[in-house]
């Protein structure tokens, strides 16, 4: 069987050289989109010239069958897209949905199999295209005949439209001679509103039909914008369109089961955690890289992978998993640390019944390293910017903590009406920004007043530990500049009046609270 | 077999004739009256009383003025073949002045077989042009300018158009300069001095009634005898298509695809689809393949979308009605998770999530494009803290709620319960 052995999602990779059994790819995680799509593209070609012999009659049906085995639950789609894209000559096509729902996949598996072949496939990547001028560029090089390929290198790469349209037409004019198809496809055309004059380019990109008039020529686009993002004030031809609907949980636990070696493993795993990660995201992406960890935990009890559960065994396992469960809901992605990996080899069972994982409030450490400086510096920022400057005085007094002996009071209707408007305010517009030289003061304050508590906890007077303390205020700047690297401060506009650079704190209070457990 | 290859066939004929501007709009050749005709009476009175002319096309897209355009040239080029020449402009490619000159100039010289140099300068071409434009005035030749998109010409100085216009006035040449525009107002946009030079004449294009848009249905499926298919299958198929247009429900389909739009272009594109969801077994067209149609033009995208979100999503979406409600004049992230905290507090659902994965969730309504960011990007900040506003109205999100089968309950008591609040 050409199916994926992996035990993940079929990904375009897996899934494109699982049907071409001709390519001889590996099959590994890190292989990136693009060499699959240029590996897909030429094979449409290629494959129409080495099946142009065979029959039709029965040939429809089993490529119809290979197609919609290659793309499960999209069945209505990959039919929409067999009837309207071939024969030519056929009105441009517009395929929008989602993200990761299969389009530009479904897109190029369809151009594998309808029937004429086509004579070229020319794909334009919007998302990795910079400019205009590269989309030009890599449109013309795919459609020019490979023998001068060295002499349209040397032709110059058209700037405007009308060169770029002029230059078009007769690359087609000579490849349409021979009365075959050739695709045009538009991948990711959203990104093009982004661009500079982006407006014009997509209304000139979706007016191609009309300005070349060359009924040989189709064109598709694949956008995960829906229609009416492309609508403009003069009305614009509209392609036609199909939808791709994001994945029920039932497709989603087929795709996912799919070519796993354990399938009645993983489908008592699936039973128990698909349904609430699906409650979070319906993305397949991203619920198979959720899934993935957790999946090794579950087996974690069982000694051998290749067994098959029976009702006590899922029992035993679902209470295992239900704990790791409940903190993966909360979590975007892990990155195993080593000290994690460690503890899962040795500690096993215990490790996981002394740590409360269902309790959310409690705080769990800090999963990576910060030197003590670093942290009083970022606690700093965070201090700063979260309070207004003229706090500073009350908050930062020389006696290290506020002031006692005025007396509170009572606060007021009005007051306290003040007080959630301010609150609201500072949810509202974030953190402020602070300059340097209030920075480093609170940084002098608060270094100043530990350094004092920490000499009354520790009896002996040790050399090292006091020498280290004032070790904190050397090298701040350069602690700042790693902060600000890895953004956990950024820097913003500097003050006009003053001309020095302004900071502003990015973390939030649960990795400010985290940071001060020391 | 055989049966499938006609079908195939028939379908290939079928799509090629929808997708070929000419023959769907060569009814209009027999019909009197019509834009087409009162667009050849006037070409044709100019061309042969050897004066200038100019005219303006105007209609909304889809109507068929490009095409009624290329049918009058083509008729005119088979009864005069070597006294006129054609020069085409397209305004989304040519607006710029340089590029225009140039353009036209190329096509002068494709034309009339000289070589065009790309290195000649701007005022070279013009002076190329105006030569040429007396030449072919002194040998009765007429040039043809059809300038399509012309409200884009009429951007900026508008110096194309007054040099054109003005050469024409002022040479003996010949020429006749075919404006197209979806713009109804183009005329309005012309400077004074342009439009003192344009002659006020305008041919207006309008969408279609029903029964010529039946007659146009009908001239396009129906096939003619005597092509390449059997003749028995021929008549099987028009006397079924007959029968189909005499149904009243394919009266309504027509009437539901008019009423959002009635243009020309509208109706090939529901043809073509129908044409392709032929069954292939049979051959023929039925009413199923009429009705699928239908049913796929008619999607709202932005309610499959709502159907598509997770849970989380929805929630979200719910928080921010709320705070619409309670009228917060903005509102962003953080706001958004204190009143999605505040509901989790007050209902203890288990739907309960920390921040970063709200704020994936929050993301992926940016991404499909839900919701968006109130301000335009110019102060550097968070993404948490910039106000974010619903694209959808309450209506739809209340629909979606309801259609959304694997809803919780407490979500759908959540928005209505605004409502009497």
């Amino acid at each position: 069987m050409s199916q994926p052995v992996t035990p993940r999602r079929t990904t375009r990779s897996s899934a494109g050289s699982a049907s071409d059994p001709a390519s001889s790819t590996p099959q590994s995680k890190s292989r990136p989109k693009s060499t699959l799509r240029r590996q897909l593209i030429p094979a449409a070609a290629a494959a129409a010239k080495e099946e142009e012999e065979e029959e039709e009659g029965e040939n429809d049906q089993s490529t119809v069958n290979v197609l919609l085995e290659a793309l499960p639950g999209r069945r209505a789609q990959a039919l929409d897209l067999l009837r309207l894209l071939a024969p030519a000559p056929a009105l441009p096509l517009l395929l929008y949905g989602g993200a990761a729902t299969g389009k530009t996949r479904a897109l190029l598996l369809a151009l594998r199999h309808i029937h004429p072949r086509p004579h070229r496939v020319a794909y334009a990547a919007l998302r990795s295209l910079p400019s205009p001028r590269a989309l030009f560029a890599s449109l013309l090089s795919q459609l020019s005949p490979p023998s001068s390929s060295s002499a349209s290198s040397r032709q110059r790469v058209p700037d405007k439209p009308s060169d770029f349209v002029a230059a078009l037409r007769d690359a087609l004019a000579s490849l349409c001679t021979q009365g075959d198809a050739v695709y045009l496809v538009f991948d990711n055309l959203e990104v093009v509103r982004s661009w500079d004059k982006g407006t014009q380019l997509i209304a000139l990109i979706l007016r191609l039909h009309d300005l070349l008039r060359l009924p040989q020529v189709v064109l598709v686009y694949v956008s995960s914008a829906t229609p009416d993002a492309y609508y403009s004030m003069t009305g614009s031809i509209e392609p036609n369109h199909i939808y791709f609907p994001d994945y029920t949980v039932d497709e989603v636990r087929d795709i996912l089961m799919r070519g796993h070696p354990n399938p009645k493993l993983y489908s008592s795993f699936l039973s128990v955690a698909l349904k609430p990660l699906f409650r979070v995201t319906r993305r397949v992406d991203e619920l198979g890289a959720a899934l993935e960890p957790l999946f090794r935990r579950y087996c974690e009890p069982l000694g051998d992978s290749k067994v098959v559960p029976d009702e006590s065994i899922k029992r035993r396992l679902f209470e295992h998993i239900q704990s790791h469960l409940a903190v993966a809901l909360n979590e975007t992605f892990s990155v195993p640390t080593r000290a994690s990996v460690d503890q899962c080899n040795d500690t096993g069972g215990k490790a996981s019944t002394k740590r409360q994982f269902g309790n959310r409030d409690s705080l769990t450490e800090l999963e990576f390293h910060m030197s003590v400086s670093a942290k009083y510096l970022l606690l700093s920022a965070f201090l700063a910017s979260r309070n207004p400057a003229t706090l500073d005085a009350a908050l930062f007094d020389s006696t290290g903590g506020s002031d006692n002996h005025k007396r509170k009071r009572k606060s007021s209707q009005a007051s306290m009406n003040m007080k959630d408007t301010m609150v609201e305010e500072m949810l509202m517009k974030g953190p402020g920004t602070f300059p340097l030289e209030r920075l480093l003061a609170i940084f002098q304050c608060i270094t100043s007043v530990s350094e004092d508590s920490l000499d009354d906890v520790e009896s002996s007077a040790n050399m090292m530990n006091g020498s280290g303390m004032t070790g904190l205020m050397s090298d701040v700047l350069l602690q700042l500049s790693t902060l600000c690297n890895s953004n956990f401060i950024s820097k913003s506009r500097s003050c006009p009046l003053e001309g020095s650079a302004r900071y502003r704190s990015n973390i939030d209070e649960d990795l400010a609270l985290k940071v001060s457990t020391l | 077999m055989a049966a499938a290859s006609v079908a195939s066939q028939a379908q290939a004929v079928l799509r090629a004739r929808l997708c070929d501007p000419g023959f769907v709009h060569s009814a209009l050749r027999s019909s009197p009256d019509t834009n087409y005709s009162k667009l050849k009476y006037l070409v044709a009175s100019s061309i042969s009383e050897a004066c200038n002319n100019s005219v303006l096309l105007l209609g909304p897209r889809g109507c068929g003025k490009a095409a009624v355009a290329d049918m009058v040239l083509e008729d005119l080029k088979k009864e005069h073949s070597d006294a006129i020449s054609v020069i085409r402009l397209n305004g989304m490619l040519h607006s710029d002045d340089n590029c225009a000159t140039k353009e036209i100039a190329r096509q002068l010289c494709l034309e009339h077989q000289l070589s065009f140099s790309k290195m000649a300068s701007s005022d070279d071409n013009t002076e190329f042009i105006i030569d040429m434009l007396r030449e072919c005035g002194l040998a009765h030749k007429t040039i043809l300018f059809i300038l399509e998109e012309f409200d884009l010409f009429a951007q900026g100085k508008q110096r194309l158009l007054y040099s054109l216009l003005d050469a024409m006035q002022s040479l003996t040449s010949q020429a006749v300069v075919i404006g197209l525009s979806c713009r109804l107002d183009a005329d309005q946009l012309l400077e004074k001095r342009v439009r003192s030079r344009f002659s006020h004449r305008k041919l207006l294009f309008v969408p279609s009634s029903l029964d010529d848009i039946q007659r146009l249905v009908e001239h396009l499926l129906i096939m003619a005898k005597g092509s390449s298919l059997p003749a028995k299958y021929i008549t099987d198929y028009n006397s079924r298509l007959t029968n189909i247009f005499s149904d009243k429900k394919f009266k309504g389909i027509l009437n539901s695809l008019m009423d959002a739009d009635a243009t020309t272009s509208n109706i090939l594109r529901f043809l073509f689809r129908a044409v392709s969801y032929m069954d292939m077994e049979s051959g023929f067209l039925s009413m199923e393949s009429f009705l699928n149609a239908l049913s796929v033009m008619q999607r709202q995208p932005k309610m499959d979308s709502l159907q598509d979100l997770s849970i989380l999503e929805l929630y979200i979406l719910v928080c921010m009605h709320r705070l619409e409600d309670k009228e917060q004049s903005s509102y962003n992230f953080t706001s958004i998770m204190k009143e999605y905290r505040s509901i989790q507090d007050a209902y203890k659902t288990s739907d309960k999530y920390a921040s970063t994965v709200c704020f994936r969730a929050f993301e992926h309504l940016l991404d499909r494009e839900l919701i968006s960011f109130g301000d335009i990007r110019g102060r550097n900040q968070a993404l948490e803290y910039r106000p974010v506003k619903l694209l959808i109205s309450s209506r739809e999100l209340a629909q979606s709620l309801k259609l959304n089968t694997t809803c919780p309950a407490v979500l759908q008591k959540l928005f209505d319960r605004e409502r009497y609040m």
